[in-house]
């Protein structure tokens, strides 16, 4: 899967959690910083994730993924 | 309350938890003389299927009360990897506990819980996450994730802080919460928010509600 189509589901799965579109979403976006996430959010975020894409996350923790360009990096390890 | 899996009545990995509890049930019923307080008819009802309990959390020994005060289930503990990582942390696991990084959360740890609840079993978290005092603090978002995503209801549970080495134990059940019910399968961030609030605000009114009998 290419990286842009990674980012595309990934700001969709934002938008449905967020419950509003995110504006100026980049890959340089930090998920607690610009998006105000707590760890619960990004565990929910995760498991959107691993529903979505099909990968698993299951030894990771949440504090691994400071970007959302991190989270990309992450499914495309994990689907190769 | 709504049913789900069946817990094992009988189970090698439970040993030590189901050993202490069996060798130490008659001296702490007689040590604590546990009052059980209903906020309503429909939480007198027995927990029965997977159910995640969540109380305030004011004293280290407050797991013992939640096991006297639901004497008739096996009853799991979320822990924190502090104590996981001391030299009691071997014992906890033993128990039946299960370890979570309240700052750094796995999937894994999580699932852990979820899988547990999904399979019938109780498992009962204090959402401050520290101890806090007889007021208690703000609860962090964890547990409504966990019911969210095992289906199973939130069962709150207000431990009267005990004064005396030898006062009463007294505990206030609340009315199950389902929280899939009031939000849906796919609550949105500010929703997880609000539903975290709710739990307070329901555990809180527990305690205000019944003061008077509490602190008779």
């Amino acid at each position: 899967m290419e990286r842009n189509e990674i980012f595309d589901k990934l700001s969709e799965i934002l938008t449905l959690a967020g419950g509003e579109s995110v504006e100026g979403l980049s890959e340089q976006t930090e998920l607690k910083r610009d998006l105000g996430l707590n760890s619960v959010n990004v565990l929910y975020l995760v498991i959107a994730i691993e529903e979505m894409f099909g990968v698993t996350f299951d030894d990771v923790g949440v504090n691994m993924f400071k970007t959302v360009g991190d989270v990309i990096d992450y499914i495309q390890a994990r689907l190769k | 309350m709504k049913e789900s899996a069946k817990a094992k009545l009988f189970s090698f990995r439970y040993f030590v938890f189901d050993f202490i509890k069996l060798t130490g049930a008659i001296p702490t019923l007689i040590w604590l003389r546990p009052k059980r307080i209903y906020a309503g008819e429909v939480a007198k009802r027995r927990i029965r299927g997977g159910a995640l309990v969540i109380a305030n959390h004011s004293a280290f020994i407050d797991p013992l009360y939640v096991m006297t005060a639901i004497w008739y289930r096996r009853v799991r503990f979320v822990f924190s990897e502090e104590l996981a990582r001391s030299r009691a942390g071997g014992f906890f696991r033993a128990c039946g506990c299960m370890e979570i990084d309240r700052q750094n959360p796995t999937l894994g740890s999580f699932k852990q819980i979820t899988d547990a609840l999904k399979g019938g079993e109780v498992v009962t978290i204090f959402p401050e996450g520290h101890l806090s005092g007889e007021n208690g603090d703000a609860f962090k978002s964890g547990a409504v994730l966990m019911a969210l995503r095992s289906g199973v209801p939130i069962v709150p549970l207000y431990i009267c802080p005990r004064k005396m080495a030898f006062g009463r134990l007294k505990v206030v059940f609340g009315e199950a919460v389902d929280i899939r019910e009031i939000y849906g399968e796919r609550p949105t961030f500010a929703q997880i928010g609000e539903a975290t609030k709710l739990l307070y605000e329901r555990q809180t009114a527990l305690r205000e509600r019944f003061s008077d009998t509490l602190h008779a």
